[in-house]
């Protein structure tokens, strides 16, 4: 083999991992719609997440319009613009860069899946000044100062704070014993770390918890036997799980079960409550497994449920859907108040908005406070019942009453 | 269990898992081999025609194997069927495409024609990832059996309380894969068809004036190597979960698998992926697991500098 060969292989082998690269956008060219975008993952590793996002903004698009469009604006209909952010924080950044050049007359968008992509996406959107709404859990993403990032979500530590005390409350309610060892294994993701960094700075300490095992792997996984022989050797009374990505969920789960590891399960995040994780895990395995998520169709929703299961052959709707979907009714209540198509109104608009409480975010009101956190956010805990994941805490809007797993 | 009770069981249960990923590895990396060692073709949509295999693998399972034969055999008969499929596929490409850019027409192409392999493969691999993503969509799926949940326990020492655990999935793809590798060897040593392989890689223009074709050599070697590394893919998918673009997580592996066992050797790369898993399992048992597959590319690196060769190759075919 010559040099040109060997340096040829050598500097593929480096250059065969940027391959992937996106769909393109995909618009609309009705000139009078408003325009809002949707900047997620609709190809690679993480492309399920973003389609499940693009129905929930679509849905809600379709009744907005329905409804008669953004009324200040004479009726104006709101069209979706979507930005494929790809499957690493460098395309995201980069997908950016694409939506503000390509796209001036956007007025908002929506974003970005992982809280890695959206804090990428958002140092471009900031300086464009394009407001931008997200789900993204991390705690980085509005303590940054930024003017134009608004997160509807509870922030991950906030939320692995109401989440915790709860749990162990349903613990000691159906076993009599309270748990007092967790092992936590997370991926590092920015926002499953977000919510472990707040575990370790005070809430496992708070809540009596010690940590017996802690372990943080980079996704996918391609095995996680190592990891399990930890939990097997330690025995942990709960095992706090966040991934990000549905294959880590399965072999996490599946080594459990070889290792005969009969410890609950509390996950963080939605990876573990997708649709498709029905078609990689045996549904017994997934029984009783609970995970706190940002947001999740909750009661009052079912007949928006219905209408994802019929118009998309969707089982359920997650927290996906129902928050890009709510995320459109609060671009057009900013449109509606702005009373102009413009970034920086529509942005003013978000800041002042006081709307009360929202019929799609779980606690709170819709208002943002200077940094961009939406007020009082809540948090859903899902449970796997019966083969589907189903709200089960807060009470006042569950859809089931929770299970103690290993009830 | 004392703290010496848990370190055996991690080594020892770290050591299983690196055999049983590596042996699957392994067989990979011989397809990607194959092509490389006796084309000097670079396949960068290698890792796509594994992605292609798994899809054909579960559609030969959910359509029928499963419903004829069960849970438990059935994954292996349809990756059995996948096989010819993507033998008559990668025939089909190398007929159509990849003979445009290989053989006795790079005499005419700047590069020995590399510079239209890389373009036409990566062209490739584009194609199959966002084609698969419009036909079959974004979909995270499995050829599900109850044997990657289940494991085979062995009790060496101390009764109980240690165990070693063999994944069954695992367990059943690695001990296929290896005979298919033995198969692979004896072909390739034994049959008149390894022979004129061996020649046509060795001496293409000798190999021609003895009568070999040496364009159908490399068409079957391509053809070959795409169905070697789609059964991988298809053992891999009854253990882990798939979609369009699993095979960009997989390339880079094979690659280095190929670079580790020794460039131009094809049994060679089956050692190099099978160092690759148990590198990579063995090493979380010292470094932090994020650090897992860094741990691939320093011992990548490592066998670069010291033996360029590679484990296995040949002190001409240096890296």
């Amino acid at each position: 083999m010559n040099s040109l060969t060997r340096r040829i292989f050598t500097l593929g082998a480096i250059s065969a991992l940027p391959l992937t690269m996106l769909a393109p956008p995909v618009h609309a060219q009705d000139a009078d719609a408003v325009k809002i975008g949707l900047i997620a993952p609709v190809s690679g590793l993480y492309a399920r997440f973003g389609q499940v996002m693009r129905m929930g903004a679509e849905l809600a698009i379709e009744d907005i319009n329905a409804a008669g469009g953004i009324e200040a604006l004479g009726g104006a209909e709101l069209e979706l613009v979507v930005i494929d952010s790809g499957d690493t924080t460098e395309k995201a950044k980069a997908a950016a860069e694409r939506m503000v050049a390509e796209y001036p007359d956007l007025v908002g968008a929506t974003g970005a899946y992982l809280s890695s992509f959206t804090l990428a996406v958002t140092e471009v959107t900031e300086r464009a000044k394009l407001p931008v709404l997200t789900l993204s859990y991390s705690d980085l993403i509005t303590e940054r100062g930024f003017d134009y990032i608004f997160q509807t979500s509870a922030p991950a530590g906030d939320q692995a704070g109401i989440a915790i005390p709860t749990v162990l409350d349903l613990a000691e309610a159906t076993t009599g014993t309270r748990p007092t060892t967790v092992g936590i294994i997370t991926d590092n993701t920015a926002a499953s770390l977000s919510s472990v960094d707040a575990m370790k700075d005070g809430l496992l300490e708070d809540n009596n918890l010690e940590l017996v095992v802690d372990e943080v792997f980079t996704p996918p996984l391609a095995d996680a036997t190592s990891l399990i022989q930890q939990l097997r050797a330690r025995r942990p009374d709960l095992v706090f799980f966040l991934p990000t990505v549905i294959s880590d969920s399965k072999l996490i789960l599946e080594k459990m079960n070889e290792f005969n590891l009969d410890i609950p399960v509390i996950s963080f995040g939605i990876a573990i409550a997708e649709p498709d994780v029905l078609d990689t895990i045996s549904p017994d395995l997934l029984e009783g497994v609970m995970s706190a998520v940002g947001n999740y169709a909750f009661a009052g929703h079912e007949e928006l449920i219905k209408r994802v299961q019929e118009k998309y052959g969707e089982p359920w709707m997650n927290q996906n859907a129902i928050s890009t979907y709510g995320d459109m009714w609060i671009f057009k209540q900013a449109l509606e108040d702005a009373g102009e198509a413009n970034r920086e109104a529509v942005a003013q608009a978000l800041r002042d908005m006081d709307a009360g409480p929202s019929p799609y975010f779980p606690g709170g009101v819709l208002a943002f406070d200077e940094t961009g956190k939406r007020e009082g956010a809540g948090l859903t805990v899902i449970q796997w019942q019966d083969g589907v994941p189903r709200t089960v805490f807060p009470e006042e809007i569950a859809l089931s009453p929770a299970i103690w797993p290993t009830e | 269990m004392t703290e010496f009770q848990i370190l055996t069981e991690s080594i020892l249960n770290a050591l299983v898992a690196g055999l049983l990923m590596g042996a699957i590895y392994g067989l990979m990396c011989v397809g990607l081999a194959m092509i490389f060692g006796i084309m000097k073709v670079i396949n960068f949509a290698q890792g796509d025609f594994m992605m292609m295999g798994m899809f054909v693998a579960l559609f030969f399972f959910s359509t029928f194997t499963q419903q004829l034969v069960g849970d438990f055999v059935g994954p292996y008969i349809a990756v059995t069927l996948a096989a010819p499929i993507m033998f008559a596929v990668g025939y089909l490409v190398h007929m159509a495409l990849i003979s445009r850019v290989t053989g006795s027409r790079t005499a005419k192409l700047d590069g020995e024609g590399h510079y239209a392999q890389l373009i036409l493969t990566l062209g490739l691999s584009l194609i199959l990832q966002n084609g698969a993503m419009m036909l079959l969509g974004p979909y995270m799926v499995t050829i599900a059996t109850p044997l990657s949940s289940s494991a085979w326990m062995i009790t060496p020492i101390w009764d109980d309380m240690l165990l070693i655990f063999i994944n069954k999935a695992r367990g059943v793809a690695a001990v296929i894969s290896v005979l298919v590798i033995i198969a692979i060897g004896l072909m390739i040593t034994r049959s008149r068809l390894g022979k004129s392989l061996r020649a046509a890689a060795d001496n293409p223009e000798a190999s021609t004036y003895m009568g070999i074709d040496v364009n159908n050599a490399h068409r079957i070697a391509f053809a070959l190597g795409i169905a070697i590394t789609a059964v991988a893919g298809g053992l891999l998918a009854t253990n882990y979960p798939f979609q369009p673009f699993v095979g960009l997580e997989f390339v880079i592996i094979m690659y280095a698998g190929v670079v580790l066992g020794g460039i131009g050797s094809i049994i060679g790369p089956f050692w190099g992926g099978m160092t690759i898993g148990i590198i990579q399992q063995m090493s979380t048992l010292v470094l932090p697991f994020q650090l897992q597959n860094s741990a691939i590319f320093v011992l990548f690196l490592l066998v670069v500098i010291l033996r360029p060769q590679g484990l296995f190759g040949r002190v001409s075919e240096r890296t």
